[in-house]
């Protein structure tokens, strides 16, 4: 099967870069400042030829790219900025792989047809993603993701590689073992060996591989050879809930952030109607401009809301959110069709609530808008008297 | 995108003080009232490093034997009442 690779290489920081054309030009280090001890998230290439790379702490970047500008990292602007690199590539083709931020695969089979030929195809590709999103992409276009990938890691940012089907192993050739996805240990044990380029593997009979390597010797020596099976899994479009609350001053408790999370929860239990969810997503938009987000997936597809309340408050209180945060939403997604319940023989305090919410919801439809409101703790030890307690609408 | 709501919100007042800066009357629905004792003061600063927040509060008694409290917006120059 004919399949596309599209690479933004650097993605975080190239979208930082379109953000902020300043920073063209300049090293980039994405991951707090180095004062901080955590990785580097990721890196401009100006900042990689001097050694920095994803991974590493950010002191050391520091100590290997002094003139490095060091930026905090911003998740949900960049799964934001790749929905719509996807949304872009499926104007293409129908079946779309996403694998990592900056990575797509897209099935290119029967496509060139439509076009002046594979290199006309993905000079669109390019020229679109560049239109839509002012990223600068690089394509390969091959049989099967591994040698696509290859073509394009191997292309420069704006260019096109193809790759005639038949001529994999002859493209791989002389391509470094380090392209392969293998274990570190594995690809200093091939240096060891000697096994320089893809060619020096593919050189090799399967048997001797496979005695030193197992199972990943073989799919190496495959690899090596252009030989790739793996399927592209298109992404599903799924449906996705979201509720969105912003905080009248900053929160800064874990306690504010549950208050929100009750109040964003019980919204979107409403709108499930008795259908469940198997992941939720936490976004925080957080003061100075950051982001921060963290997705759940649930054992089990979810239906009680105070459940997923439970799950979500351990998470926040095992958090370091690196600022306050403004806004929070929560996404439900992986949602399930609707399914029975299980009624309680004896259900004379629920019969109640529901009577209650009954009452609550005619009165919703009768004025249009929410009239019943119930207090709750926010930030009950502040000394501020506005910020300890908050009136949220009461959902029944 | 849904909200909340904060309750005891601060509420603008026009307040009359002395040389010290001190409130001795306040104006509550119209009408003025004099302070007949101040029981307590205190200060409260946070956020400096956000929108800087800096009120010294009073604790009033008023002639009518109502009690209130205010606070002078150091930031702003504001008086406000609030339910502490």
């Amino acid at each position: 099967m004919r399949i596309a690779c599209v690479l933004i290489p650097h993605f975080p920081a190239a979208v930082e870069r379109w953000r902020d054309p300043a920073l063209r030009g300049r090293p980039l280090v994405i991951g707090e400042t180095p004062d901080q001890r955590k990785a580097v998230l990721d890196c401009s290439p100006e900042a990689e030829a001097q050694g920095v790379r994803a991974g590493m702490p950010l002191r050391q970047a520091l100590a290997l790219c002094r003139e490095a500008v060091f930026l905090p990292p911003h998740p949900s602007r960049y799964s934001d900025v790749f929905d719509s690199v996807l949304v872009v590539l499926e104007d293409f083709s129908p079946e779309v792989e996403q694998t990592s931020l900056g990575r797509a695969y897209l099935n290119a089979g029967g496509l060139a047809r439509h076009y002046e030929g594979e290199l006309d195809l993905g000079e669109r590709i390019i020229r679109s993603l560049r239109e839509a999103t002012g990223l600068v992409a690089g394509v390969g276009i091959a049989e099967g993701k591994f040698v696509a990938w290859a073509a394009a890691v191997t292309s420069e940012p704006g260019q096109v590689c193809t790759v005639p089907a038949g001529k994999e192993s002859e493209f791989l050739r002389p391509l470094d073992v380090s392209l392969l996805p293998a274990s570190p240990d594995t690809l200093r044990r091939l240096d060891l060996y000697g096994l320089r380029s893809m060619g020096d593997l593919a050189s090799l009979s399967p048997g001797p591989l496979q005695a030193q390597f197992g199972g990943e010797g073989m799919r190496l020596w495959e690899l090596a050879r252009g030989i790739d099976s793996e399927p592209l899994r298109p992404r599903r479009h799924e449906e996705v809930m979201s509720e969105t609350l912003r905080f009248p001053t900053v929160a800064v408790s874990v306690e504010a952030l549950v208050v929100a999370c009750r109040r964003l929860l019980v919204r979107l239990h409403w709108r499930l109607r008795g259908r469940a969810a198997r992941r939720l997503r936490l976004r925080a938009a957080l003061w100075g401009g950051r982001s921060w987000e963290k997705t759940l997936t649930f054992h089990e597809a979810v239906t009680d809301w105070e459940r997923m309340l439970f799950i979500a408050k351990s998470v926040l209180a095992n958090a370091t959110l690196p600022a306050p945060v403004e806004e929070l939403t929560i996404e439900l997604s992986g949602i399930t069709e609707e399914r029975g319940r299980q009624s309680t023989l004896f259900a004379e305090k629920a019969g109640l609530r529901r009577q209650l919410g009954e009452t609550v919801r005619q009165l919703r439809a009768r004025w249009g808008r929410p009239l019943v409101s119930r207090v709750v703790e926010v930030e009950p030890w502040s000394r501020l008297p506005e910020r300890r307690h908050a009136l949220i609408d009461y959902e029944p | 995108m849904t909200g909340l709501s904060p309750l005891k919100q601060p509420r603008p007042l026009t307040v009359a003080t002395d040389e010290s800066g001190q409130p001795v009357t306040v104006v509550l629905s119209g009408r003025r009232f004099a302070v007949e004792h101040v029981e307590d003061v205190w200060r409260i600063d946070d956020e400096w490093w956000r929108e800087e927040i800096s009120r010294l509060y009073y604790r009033l008694l008023l002639e009518d034997g109502r009690p209130l409290v205010v606070f002078h917006d150091l930031v702003r120059g504001l008086w406000c009442e609030q339910s502490y």
